[in-house]
């Protein structure tokens, strides 16, 4: 007799993540995309004008920098799930992050099963929590401040010189943004990673992921 | 005919010229004395500001011809020269444009105290503009189109963007840090403010020129930017038109941010250092081509966007950016290739 294999689908996402989640990538693309024609005008003119990238950048900016206190505001204050699901435990970074590390990069060419499942109150892995930890709680903050400072250089141009000059803020803004798009390109492909190649982006998008096939009794 | 005249002029400028001086000299043994603003404010001559003009080259009697030996007491009202009299086509590009009905010469130039164009900073040429376009004003007339009109009012003289010169040099100025300001506000730093940093008698300039050469390169610059020791100090940076036309138009090529904002780190890297000078003038030296283009050290506090981008970074940028697009076409390819093998599951 063989074994009945069924899928469960499982509310993974809450809507107000949801929302972020989609604003924040709208803001980000924006931000890669006005930035390259503001560091490059005479090779990139996406958008018409030099002084429309600029404003287009300024409003994503700003969008990004409130949808992100928005998102620390729910973690925190609402869900109350932010160190539970972003902060790495001692087994995560023991074990975690090697056997993830050897899935992505070995096993999952021999068809082996991702060692990870994700449920609501374990949604990332190893290696998710700690890039998420780094994108979200050091290289968003970094260019979020340096962002905002670079908007208002004439009021705080004494604090700009302070802290290394107008260059040094420039240089790490471009430097962090470019980790972002390297970022973006491998989290996009991650996300066709899961049961099927479109299943975490239904989830991002209905808040619905559905389990890969697994006996009943499990 | 015409050349023997020149070369005519040009033997006699001299002795005349120190003629001119000795007359202005004979002027100023009154006109120089503070007391005589009894009769007039408009009667005192400051010496040490008017010594500095290319009028005291001339002399008082070039524009003021009617005087004679027995001024004052002969009651002559001395003439006065017109300035289109020596700067002709500088008055007649001036007359038909749109400011030429609304001020005359002096009320931007005083001709005692006015400075040659090289000897002043930026900010102080905003000076003569400000006497009309009050600050306030100008910063909301231009906040209805100029992203940051804040920053580029302060940051760049008027001039700028108002007359037509096709080619800048970007002019580094030292600030200062204003203490008790909550935002950290900086000020324009006079003589006074480099004189702690100087040993007895130095020039200004070997602050930052530390072999003297009359120019400062690339490592001098570094040296000076990072050094702990002028921590209070630093330098801005601002665009100086190359020729300074007096049409002071509103020019509509300059509403296009690409018009300063493009071109790349290719294009326009002369910069030169104003170093304020104990007589209030500034004194410029020429630094290294590159500067302004350097990743951190060269000019710390001076950056336009697009404009004066480092070539390295982009570079690192570049890399960082296409490493991230590696990992989908690495792992993709091989996932393409083993992809059976995941079909058992």
């Amino acid at each position: 007799m063989s074994e009945e294999r069924i899928t469960e689908q499982i509310y993974m996402t809450p809507t107000p993540v949801r929302i972020w989640h989609w604003l924040n990538a709208l803001g980000i693309v924006t931000l890669c995309v006005t930035g390259i024609q503001i560091r490059f005008p005479e090779y990139a003119n996406i958008f018409g004008t030099y002084k429309a990238a600029i404003k287009l950048h300024d409003v994503a900016g700003i969008t990004v920098s409130i949808s992100f206190l928005l998102w620390i505001f729910y973690y925190l204050f609402v869900a109350r799930s932010l160190v539970k699901l972003y902060i790495p435990n001692v087994d995560d970074i023991k074990r975690g992050l090697f056997s993830q590390a050897f899935f992505y990069f070995f096993y999952y060419f021999l068809g082996q099963k991702n060692p990870h499942i994700a449920t609501p109150d374990n949604k990332f892995n190893a290696i998710q929590k700690i890039s998420y930890l780094l994108i979200m709680f050091l290289f968003l903050p970094l260019v979020i401040v340096s962002g905002l400072l670079l908007m208002n250089i004439a009021p705080l141009r004494g604090w700009i010189i302070a802290i290394g000059g107008i260059k040094f803020l420039v240089d790490a803004h471009y430097l962090i943004a470019c980790s972002f798009f390297a970022f973006l390109c491998v989290h996009i492909y991650m996300a066709t990673l899961g049961h099927t190649p479109f299943s975490h982006l239904r989830q991002m998008w209905t808040g619905w992921e559905e389990t890969e096939p697994h006996p009943r009794w499990r | 005919m015409k050349r023997f005249l020149t070369i005519l002029s040009a033997a006699l400028l001299p002795p005349l010229m120190a003629l001119s001086a000795d007359a202005a000299n004979d002027c100023l043994t009154c006109h120089s004395q503070k007391t005589i603003m009894n009769r007039g404010i408009h009667l005192y001559i400051d010496p040490l500001k008017y010594g500095l003009t290319t009028h005291a080259r001339i002399g008082c009697v070039s524009c003021h011809n009617n005087i004679t030996k027995r001024h004052p007491k002969d009651k002559v009202r001395p003439s006065r020269a017109q300035c289109k009299d020596c700067h002709a086509a500088v008055y007649a590009e001036y007359s038909h444009s749109m400011h030429g009905k609304y001020a005359g010469c002096t009320d931007c130039h005083t001709p005692h105290t006015v400075k040659p164009l090289l000897a002043v900073s930026g900010r102080d040429i905003n000076i003569q503009c400000a006497k009309c376009h009050q600050y306030a004003s100008t910063v909301k007339s231009h906040s209805k189109w100029l992203p940051q009109a804040t920053l580029h009012i302060d940051a760049l003289p008027c001039i700028t963007c108002h007359t037509g010169s096709q080619n800048y040099v970007i002019s580094m100025y030292m600030v200062k840090k204003v203490s008790g300001s909550a935002l950290g506000g900086v000020a324009l730093a006079g003589f006074e403010d480099l004189l702690p940093f100087l040993s007895t008698g130095a020039k200004v300039g070997t602050l930052i020129d530390l072999d003297g050469d009359g120019a400062i390169s690339l490592s001098e610059l570094k040296k000076f930017n990072t050094s702990g020791k002028y921590s209070s100090i630093a330098l801005l940076g601002t665009m100086m038109p190359e020729v300074v036309t007096h049409n002071f138009d509103i020019l509509d090529n300059r509403r296009d941010c690409t018009f300063c904002h493009a071109s790349g780190p290719n294009a326009q890297q002369a910069s030169a250092l104003l170093f304020p000078e104990p007589d209030g003038t500034y004194s410029r030296m020429a630094v290294e081509k590159g500067a302004i283009l350097d990743i951190l050290y060269g000019t710390p506090d001076f950056y336009m966007t697009g404009f004066t981008r480092s070539n390295t970074l982009s570079i690192i940028g570049a890399v960082i950016a296409f490493g991230g697009l590696l990992v989908p076409i690495l792992h993709g390819t091989l996932r393409f290739f083993t992809r059976n093998r995941r079909k058992e599951l």
